[in-house]
């Protein structure tokens, strides 16, 4: 009888000793695995603030293609008002002009012709000339598309 | 007897909680990105355009323009355009010019955007 009691006095005082044990092998498991999620979670933080820092730059990134195309869109309105005055200025009728001077209309004509065919080259992808960067003065320009030949060239107000 | 008993309890514990002892090994599973390729073509190459002379002819001068075009063996014909129509050309070309420039910067803009700041999708 005494034997017995003593035997399941061990055998509960085992069991306890190793539940005890298995107990704080869960502990340290748990403990592990929190502190694996607390790291994920910081990588993730880590990783978010990233996406946000990437989203800021794209947003400006973004903002500044439109300004730089709006401003480019402007200038192409601009060209066209301009070339149209350079037939319709102070009245002017090309076809009259043409009539009383074909000389002289034959040659602006033809040096037209050269420097809009020269616009279309630059427009495609040609570089710039030096005279054409250095050009400030509205003697040394392209009038056909000022603003893409002499990226120098300011206009008078 | 007592010995047994212990033994064979001791055993039991063993038996059952042997199998949560080391266990077994997680399989680790992690990805890598790799970024697609990048479409890597050359810039178009610019137009070389040809030079082309214009004549005006009017009711005074035509006579000698088809002269002096027989004169340097050119036939005497030319393709007309009124002032006006001219006027158009001039507009039609600038707005040509105007389009190509815009998509030649669209293009550049494009590859800033997803070359330069490491936006390939």
């Amino acid at each position: 009888m005494f034997g017995q009691i003593k035997m399941i006095i061990t055998v509960l005082l085992i069991a306890g000793l190793a539940g005890a044990g298995m107990y704080v092998m869960k502990l340290r498991s748990d403990n592990a695995i929190l502190k694996a999620n607390q790291s994920k979670l910081e990588t993730a933080i880590t990783e978010q603030n990233k996406v946000l820092e990437q989203q800021k730059q794209d947003f400006t990134a973004i903002m500044e293609s439109n300004k730089k195309l709006n401003v480019l869109i402007n200038t192409f309105k601009k060209d066209l008002q301009d070339l149209d005055k350079r037939f319709t200025k102070k009245n002017r009728d090309i076809g009259k002009l043409a009539i009383d001077r074909t000389g002289a209309i034959e040659r602006i004509i033809n040096k037209g012709g050269v420097n809009a065919a020269r616009c279309i080259e630059l427009a495609s992808g040609a570089e710039h000339t030096d005279a054409e960067l250095k050009a400030t003065l509205k003697s040394e320009i392209n009038p056909e598309c000022p603003s893409l030949a002499n990226p120098n060239y300011v206009p008078y107000q | 007897m007592y010995h047994i008993n212990k033994i064979f309890a001791l055993a039991i514990i063993i038996l059952l909680t042997g199998c949560s002892i080391g266990g077994e090994k997680k399989i680790k599973i992690f990805s890598i990105e790799k970024p697609r390729e990048k479409l890597d073509y050359p810039m178009p190459t610019a137009l070389q355009l040809e030079d082309l002379k214009w004549i005006i002819i009017t009711s005074k001068n035509a006579e000698e323009v088809f002269a002096k075009l027989e004169e340097a063996g050119i036939d005497p014909v030319l393709f007309g355009l009124t002032d006006k129509d001219y006027q158009v050309l001039a507009r039609n070309f600038a707005q040509i010019r105007q389009k190509l420039q815009e998509t030649n910067n669209l293009l550049e803009e494009y590859k800033k955007y997803y070359e330069d700041t490491g936006n390939s999708q």
